[in-house]
């Protein structure tokens, strides 16, 4: 389905004001699981929307740009995959790995950003010099501007301008690309995973992932709540008998490892 | 340098409002100072106040702010009460400068081991697949919870100013402890996801004669151990991160090969 002008703004708009709370972290609503449910409520398809959000919300579950770290944006693909979804009619996984290269786009757009954004530390030092307060702010004030106005464009080109092109070129795609995408779409989470592997797992979590492995592949469950509550029961035997007095121990190193 | 004055000029209205104002700490974020801007103006107001007197001193202390920052946002108020305690206090800038650079990384360590490698993935897994079942929960429970951790930033701020030092090192010691057991909840949570939502399927089938054929995916990898491909893709992932693989060009082979071998008919 085509996505109307009207549409089209509002979505540019609302990711406006979603792209202030990614570029300051506060509360989180630019996560893509808050992210699809609105652009594909806006769309007149909520369903799709959530559907989206919990696929997308997984994929980048553990991509963080932690520490300024450059990966995807999260916000830019969240929209897109909604938006792949609504006009071509394809399913939330092949719409995700469509909707990738967009993330891509939108992590260049910041790094150019966060390279420019260096020519603030000038006034802010003469500012500072100052005892002016007030100038500090109206610095907070143009960053955070700047910022919507460039994700205000990119949003409005890769949504609304941008999708006659984009269907003509998913249309084009022989069935076995169509598929290659909703492959990729399925592997996609194990990315961000593998990540959130690379930060917590260490030799002695291991034996916790395999349990949380084969519960979730041999009982049928809807959700992923059962595993958590097992997890939580794990957390709580590690948590009080890391409390008992402490036998003497090596100490294991800090590095991740199995 | 500063003058010893003992007199409280900070109150509680003004910790709210540097609370508040911390979420500009990312608002001029730049690769060569990171947050520093947006730093140094949330705690702004509560300097002027401090240093009402003393332009000279304020002017030192904001400029002094302005250097290398990189923390972490939810946990920043706590790390700027404990300072406006000490410019209160009249404590030596230049200590408080010393103090902040030793605590900004590892409060950054501790919030991104709380925060980002812990509840957001739980949130994430748990809310991911009440949307993914088309329910609403999922979103409106994922904002609830982190609207609760936004609200840390307000206690946060009192308990810097109030406590000092010495809340950190029990912060500390207790996080390792939480972060520890937290850790078990999330690698169990991780396990599940692998199982749920990596999706692996190898669609060849070997002919082996007299008009029979072994599907390798149900015929073979589900008898072993169903979800082994998606668990053993995730570990291939993993060791490439470890070799430090850049993430955007992992993303853009995965795509690119799962398009080659949907064109061999493999997936």
């Amino acid at each position: 389905m085509e996505i109307t002008l009207l549409q089209g703004i509002i979505i540019t708009i609302v990711i406006m004001i979603i792209v202030v709370d990614r570029h300051l972290e506060a509360l989180f609503i630019f996560r893509p699981i808050i992210v699809c449910p609105i652009v594909g409520a806006i769309l007149g398809d909520l369903n799709t929307g959530l559907l989206a959000g919990g696929i997308v919300e997984l994929a980048f579950a553990g991509i963080a740009g932690i520490g300024g770290a450059s990966v995807p944006e999260a916000l830019l693909t969240s929209v897109m995959t909604v938006v792949f979804a609504h006009i071509t009619g394809n399913d939330v996984a092949t719409s995700l790995a469509l909707a990738y290269p967009f993330g891509v786009l939108m992590q260049f757009t910041w790094t150019i950003r966060n390279t420019a954004f260096t020519a603030f530390n000038a006034p802010a030092e003469r500012y500072a010099k100052e005892g002016n307060v007030k100038g500090l702010m109206k610095l907070c004030f143009y960053g955070i501007v700047i910022t919507m106005i460039i994700t205000g464009i990119l949003t409005f080109l890769s949504v609304y301008a941008a999708q006659a092109p984009l269907k003509a070129f998913v249309e084009a795609m022989p069935d076995w690309v169509i598929n290659g995408f909703q492959v990729a779409g399925g592997l996609l989470p194990a990315v961000g995973f593998a990540m959130l592997l690379r930060v917590t797992l260490k030799g002695k979590y291991v034996p916790y992932l395999l349990a949380g492995f084969l519960f979730a592949t041999f009982i049928q469950i809807d959700n992923v709540l059962p595993v958590a509550i097992m997890g939580v029961a794990f957390a709580l035997m590690e948590y009080y008998r890391s409390g008992e007095k402490e036998p003497v121990t090596i100490k294991g190193g800090e590095e991740s490892g199995i | 340098m500063a003058s010893k004055k003992r007199k409280r000029v900070i109150t509680d209205s003004d910790l709210t409002d540097l609370a508040l104002l911390s979420v500009l700490n990312q608002a001029c974020f730049n690769y060569e100072r990171m947050q520093s801007i947006g730093f140094t103006a949330s705690m702004g107001p509560a300097l002027k106040k401090i240093y009402k007197n003393n332009p000279k001193v304020l002017a030192k202390v904001l400029n002094d702010n302005l250097e290398f920052i990189n923390t972490h946002n939810t946990l920043l108020p706590y790390l700027q009460g404990l300072m406006l305690s000490l410019y209160e206090g009249g404590e030596d800038p230049e200590t408080v400068k010393k103090i902040k650079i030793s605590l900004f990384g590892p409060l950054a360590g501790i919030g991104d081991a709380l925060f980002w490698f812990t509840l957001l993935p739980i949130m994430a897994g748990i809310c991911a697949s009440l949307s993914s079942q088309g329910n609403v929960l999922g979103p409106i429970v994922f904002f609830l919870v982190f609207f609760v951790a936004f609200l840390l930033r307000f206690p946060l701020a009192k308990i810097g100013y109030k406590t000092g030092t010495a809340a950190l090192d029990k912060l500390q010691e207790n996080t390792k402890r939480v972060s520890n057991a937290a850790s078990v909840l999330g690698v169990t949570i991780l396990g599940g996801l692998i199982a749920t939502y990596v999706t692996l399927t190898v669609k060849t089938t070997i002919d082996i004669g007299h008009d029979a054929t072994v599907n390798l995916q149900t015929d073979f990898f589900d008898k072993i151990l169903p979800n082994i491909l998606p668990f053993a893709f995730t570990f291939l992932i993993y060791f490439l991160l470890r070799k430090k693989v850049n993430t955007t060009v992992l993303i853009v082979g995965i795509i690119i090969i799962s398009i080659l071998f949907s064109f061999l008919g493999i997936l």
